[in-house]
């Protein structure tokens, strides 16, 4: 191992999941700002009296104190910051939140200690923000889909809604096809290298613009009728699955939550 | 040389270590001295264990009303008339179960959902024993008017109690949790039974 490495990283962090090791440990993955995905061995938290239970829970920022193992890291402190309580009191924000976390987890390669200068920060940021607007009741489609397209583009996978993913020409939003494989819209000439590529309401396509021009407050002033925010939910998780090659459970639980309490009302 | 899978041309000895290491909680130190005690244990012991361990997965069965682990179909608890009928207890473990038997404090019947929401495992509600449930309320045991769900008190449980309370709302049915006082992020496997037993007491309902 280089000399460089620190031997602890005291560091904030969101907790994106975790995941039960032997009887009373746990293995969780932390998401921070200069490090990126961590995992490391929380040990005993499994148990009433661990000092770690409680302060370690996915869905929370914690401060934590990370001694470097041989594999895993070791969580040796951890505190809770923020629970952000406002995401407890609705299903709807529980599960947008949950998956939250399952995308950037998704979509966030884990790093070793020797990355110590990756820059997280924008996306620890973004995570942050995003959970927060959840939290004190911004509409779960609104801060989704801002929070979807700024991942997108911090990990590089920046979707292209104005021009043809193809050949560039500018595309009309009255009459546009998109392609979540291709990422983006597709002309009509080049239809035929993006054959999967189906008709997007014209009212999604300019949403799907402002969203990404932001700021946040410019996105917030849309007016989203439910069969607008349906049209935007569908393109951005046909987008997110595409983009992380895999079914995603928390999609699919926001459309379950929100038909339990269709039937219920 | 743990992590060796195993093959025939191991020894005996060296399958059995391999075995007991493949069971939760058991490291290759422990592995080894439960396969030595074995070894030195008499012949009876070991057939008495070998033939324990093909019994349970041939008679064990699922009870077709709560789901737990029985080797009657429905079980005993479920066919025990001192039972309140009105209040079922959903758990995610048939542990779970045991653990709340031993407070004393709960006199309804139970529903085993095996398992809890975890999008990040992969488990959404039609992995659970949720279909299930709903078939009971809806016939066998309609007089049900209170669901506590004893779900493990951490975000998977807490997103698992608030759809079955969205769930269960058109059914008339009131749906509580366990009360705080359960450290969050424990498993209620270890909780203390004076804990768990106010827990279920000051029980609080779910929107
Ligand atoms: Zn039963």
């Amino acid at each position: 191992m280089p000399a460089r490495i620190p031997r602890v990283t005291h560091t904030e962090a969101i907790v994106l999941s975790h995941r039960r090791l032997g009887d009373a440990d746990r293995i969780v993955t932390f998401l921070t700002p200069h490090r990126g995905k961590v995992d490391a061995v929380a040990k005993g938290v499994l148990r009433p009296r661990s000092k770690l239970a409680g302060h370690l829970e996915p869905l929370t920022r914690v401060d934590v104190l990370l001694a470097h193992g041989r594999s895993l890291d070791i969580v040796t402190q951890a505190q809770m910051l923020d629970g952000w309580p406002g995401l407890h009191i609705d299903l709807d924000r529980l599960s947008s939140a949950m998956y939250l976390l399952e995308v950037t987890d998704r979509l966030t390669l884990d790093r070793g200690h020797g990355d110590d200068n990756l820059d997280a920060a924008p996306m620890y940021g973004l995570l942050n923000a995003s959970l927060i607007r959840l939290a004190r009741g911004d509409g779960t489609h609104l801060a989704t889909r801002t929070f979807e397209m700024a991942l997108l583009e911090i990990s590089g996978f920046r979707p292209e809604w104005r021009h043809c993913v193809a050949c560039d020409t500018p595309i009309d939003t009255a009459r546009a096809n998109w392609s979540s494989l291709a990422g983006g819209v597709v002309c009509p000439e080049c239809q035929h290298i993006h054959p999967e590529a189906v008709a997007i309401a014209a009212t999604v396509l300019k949403v799907l613009r402002v969203i990404q021009n932001g700021p946040y407050e410019e996105a917030a002033r849309v007016r989203l009728n439910p069969e607008l925010a349906a049209g935007l939910e569908a393109v951005m998780h046909a987008l997110m699955r595409a983009t992380t090659e895999r079914a995603l459970v928390s999609a699919q639980f926001i459309s379950e939550a929100r038909r339990a309490g269709v039937a219920a009302r | 040389m743990q992590d060796r899978p195993p093959s025939s041309s191991s020894s005996p000895i060296q399958r059995l270590i391999e075995a007991f290491n493949r069971l939760p909680g058991i490291g290759p130190k422990s592995a080894q001295r439960l396969a030595y005690y074995i070894l030195r244990a008499p012949a009876d012991e070991a057939r008495d264990l070998s033939a324990a361990l093909v019994e349970v997965k041939e008679r064990v069965v699922l009870c077709s009303r709560c789901q737990d682990i029985t080797d009657q179909d429905p079980c005993r608890i479920c066919t025990d008339a001192s039972r309140d009928p009105a209040v079922l207890c959903v758990i995610e473990e048939p542990l779970d179960l045991r653990a709340i038997e031993r407070t004393n404090s709960f006199h309804g019947r139970f529903h085993v959902l095996h398992g809890v929401i975890s999008p990040s495992d992969g488990i959404g509600p039609d992995d659970l024993k949720i279909a299930e449930l709903l078939v009971r309320l809806n016939g066998p045991d309609q007089e049900v008017r209170e669901v506590i769900v004893a779900t493990n008190p951490n975000l998977e449980g807490e997103a698992t109690a608030m759809y079955l309370a969205r769930l269960l709302g058109p059914l008339g049915i009131k749906v509580s949790r366990l009360a705080r006082g359960l450290p969050s992020g424990a498993d209620l496997e270890y909780a203390d039974d004076v804990t768990l037993g106010r827990a279920l007491e000051f029980r609080q309902s779910v929107e």
